[in-house]
């Protein structure tokens, strides 16, 4: 290795207290200045890892104990059940169907919203002049909380008031005012969902794919050009194949996401703890469904065998999908 | 970099280490109890009581309650109040505040159950009541109680009925309804472009199934059993349907059923909504308002206005049961003043003594006395076995009904199934 010399005092630093320390530069000392190192790292990162180990880990560990106990009302361990809690849970239809409801909605949204985000991707990165703007514009919405974004599109956007956005744009074609997100049949609150979700996600993956865009090398355009390669061909043959890591890992991320959905769902069909919408009923991701049943009704157990089984799935898909695709085997 | 300077950084730095250490494991072993029940020398100890309120609508009520509080510790030195106000989600964070060492010494609850009693969360409150039991109804105690013994003490009663806007109604030459069927094509012929006949939550379904359930005579629980899908309370349900087909019921607007905007601003004709809004009413309609029960179902059943309300629990894993009984005792049993001031000062509610009832003037006359009258006559109550758990599923089931997303009668039975472990489990 050669980055020794990096231990020879600067210039300009003389004023040191113990040079003598620092003299026969050359001779191998890595062994001292390991154990140093290896010192400061366990101080430098002792407390954010004591931090997680404890606020993260030990929480974990906690709740898989937790799923395989009777824990109502209460979070201490000891009375326990086995796996009654899981065999409740998957004895449950509500369950199963939240399950198949999220499978549905990610087979949707991830393949959507990775089109919609290639596609900005693609446009900003063949524009000449404002390109800052644009992706500054569309990434803006990604720095905003969902919280706040379904608050705007359940009051403002999509209220079911006349005075709503959509509902007065329908009001100038002569449509009725339609309640967005309370009519349960047909299920227009999709519409809400779905545009929430794409305006809130579409810009972070698009600076994702951006980045991916700026690393191919001009070289292979110029050569393909030379060949006589027109844009579309150059974009399946060339653009799309070398984006293939960074598609793998956005992919990876918006099924993780989707699958994790709680906040849009949670805070455009309920408010203050109650149901403000019968979409509250029809739909429920996993999520929202183990939250009512820990938060709710209590049943910390139910709760905890429900995370896992979630988490189960979504380290079982990413697994999957890591394998098909290679993730990961990128040196090759 | 020089090793000097690198030498005085390392022990900077790791004393710097060291006080970010100690500080955190300071911080984090300090007891939030301890902290409050210090004892200062000479045997003056002072306790620090954590009280917690749902945040209240109506203006100046939390300002009433710190001065309670406030007064309270007047009248016991000893002992400080400390005033929790919970925006939101209430129960939700009550109950897993209740799982921590930071939990409330004294918490009021609007749902009260007997799941409560039956974890071991709740003190009896028996001894607190003494000769001023007879002043509370039974209605009110039996709400509370569970194993022949009290737990709470209710602090308000609150009236849920049928507001109107009897100009309205008076327009269209609609008569007051009578019977579900009434109360049905009221709403629809009421409905307008812009209003809607009929609010009852932001759902659209609110607590119209287990009002129409009552008013055809059945019941949510009876004799310990799930019995909201009996032949009487399906047909209920069923019948609810009618309101939403109808598009005839407000849905999703900016406030919800205890609010009283949506009546006030002209969005519907008439809401289902509290007593506690009627000042708001008053102010925004003068006297274009009536109350009335939500209606019999039919020839033969009974009008409905519902009677809920919060009570003050005390916390029994707390570490100052005594000093919180002392101030349920002191503030919800003794100071009649304040109960008053709290019940007609800022939203009307009904006192639960009789004696403060009698004596709250603004309950005396025009629609609040017409409520408090309603209460004598129709008033239901949710069992106290109606715990979060049995209320959702049978929520959802009803909500399911009534928008149409299956057939009411098999999902009103699966959910009595499904509910009846529930409620078999408060058992105490």
């Amino acid at each position: 290795m050669e980055t020794e010399p990096q231990a020879a005092p600067l210039p300009g630093t003389t004023r040191s207290a113990t040079p003598s320390r620092t003299a026969a530069p050359g001779v191998p000392r890595s062994r001292r200045t390991d154990w140093r190192a290896i010192g400061v790292f366990a101080l430098m990162t002792a407390p954010i890892l004591i931090g997680i180990g404890i606020f993260k880990y030990v929480a974990i560990g906690w709740s898989f104990l937790l799923s395989f106990s009777k824990a109502d009302r209460s979070i201490s361990l000891g009375h326990w059940v086995g796996f009654a809690n899981y065999s409740q849970l998957l004895g449950d239809p509500d369950f199963r169907k939240s399950i198949t409801q999220i499978v549905l909605f990610t087979l949707f949204i991830v393949p959507v919203t990775f089109a919609a985000s290639l596609g900005l991707a693609l446009m900003v990165h063949r524009i000449r002049r404002g390109r800052a703007l644009f992706r500054t514009t569309f990434l803006i919405p990604a720095a905003v909380s969902y919280v706040a974004g379904s608050l705007v599109w359940k009051m403002c956007l999509f209220s079911s008031l006349p005075g709503g956005l959509a509902n007065t744009v329908g009001g100038w074609f002569g449509a009725s005012p339609t309640p967005w997100l309370q009519q349960v049949s047909p299920p227009v609150y999709w519409v809400v969902i779905v545009t929430l979700r794409l305006w809130l996600q579409v810009g972070f993956f698009m600076i994702l794919l951006l980045a991916g865009l700026q690393g191919i090398p001009k070289e292979i355009y110029e050569a393909a050009e030379l060949d006589g390669a027109t844009g579309w061909r150059k974009l399946r043959r060339i653009t799309l194949p070398l984006l293939r890591n960074t598609s793998v890992a956005v992919l990876m991320l918006l099924f993780i996401a989707a699958f994790q959905a709680f906040d849009e769902f949670y805070n455009l069909f309920t408010g203050g703890g109650a149901a403000t919408s019968g979409a509250a009923t029809a739909v429920k991701p996993p999520l929202v469904y183990l939250y009512d049943k820990a938060l709710g009704d209590q049943n910390y157990g139910l709760g905890s065998a429900g995370s896992f089984v979630v988490t189960g799935l979504i380290v079982l898909v990413t697994l999957l999908q890591g394998r098909l695709t290679g993730f990961g085997k990128s040196e090759e | 970099m020089s090793i000097g300077t690198s030498g005085f950084s390392r022990r900077g730095f790791l004393s710097g280490s060291l006080l970010f250490v100690a500080g955190t494991v300071a911080a984090c072993s300090s007891d939030p109890k301890s902290g409050g029940s210090s004892s200062s020398g000479g045997g003056s100890k002072t306790t620090t009581l954590n009280v917690w309120y749902h945040a209240y609508g109506e203006a100046g009520t939390q300002q009433a309650v710190m001065r309670y509080a406030a007064a309270f510790t007047k009248a016991n030195p000893d002992i400080q109040v400390k005033v929790t106000w919970i925006p939101g989600d209430y129960s939700a964070k009550l109950n897993s505040s209740l799982l921590t060492a930071d939990a409330p010494d004294v918490f009021e609850l609007g749902d009260f159950n007997t799941g409560l009693v039956q974890s071991g969360q709740i003190a009896p409150l028996d001894d607190l009541y003494g000769a001023d039991k007879s002043d509370f109804s039974t209605i009110d105690l039996d709400y509370v109680s569970a194993g022949g013994k009290i737990y709470g003490i209710k602090q308000v009663d609150d009236v849920i009925m049928l507001y109107y806007r009897k100009s309205l109604l008076a327009k269209a030459g609609i008569a007051v309804p009578q019977t579900f069927d009434d109360l049905a094509n009221a709403a629809k012929e009421l409905t307008t472009k812009t209003v809607k006949g009929l609010f009852v939550g932001n759902d659209g379904v609110g607590n119209a199934p287990d009002n129409a359930i009552w008013s055809n005579g059945g019941d949510l629980i009876k004799d310990g059993k799930a019995a909201f899908a009996s032949p009487e309370a399906v047909e209920a349900v069923t019948a609810c349907k009618r309101l939403y087909d109808d598009k005839s019921v407000l849905l999703g607007y900016t406030t919800d059923w205890w609010d009283a905007s949506a009546l006030t601003q002209g969005a519907t004709a008439m809401q289902w909504g509290g007593l506690w809004s009627m000042p708001d009413m008053t102010k925004a309609l003068g006297d274009d308002f009536g109350v009335a029960p939500w209606p019999a179902f039919k020839a033969g059943g009974k009008p409905v206005v519902r009677l809920g309300g919060w009570a003050c629990l005390v916390n029994a894993k707390g570490k100052n049961v005594e000093a919180a009984k002392k101030y349920a005792r002191w503030l919800w049993i003794e100071q009649t003043d304040l109960q008053k001031d709290f019940s007609e000062s800022y939203g009307f509610h009904v006192p639960p003594r009789k004696s403060v009832a009698a004596a709250a003037d603004k309950l005396q006359s025009g629609p609040a006395k017409e409520t408090v009258d309603l209460v004598g006559k129709y008033a239901f109550t949710n069992p106290n076995t109606w715990s979060n758990a049995v209320s959702s599923i049978y929520g959802a089931a009803a909500a399911k009904a009534m928008t149409g997303q299956g057939d009411p009668a098999a999902l009103l039975t699966a959910a009595a199934e499904k509910a009846q472990p529930e409620i078999d489990k408060q058992r105490v």
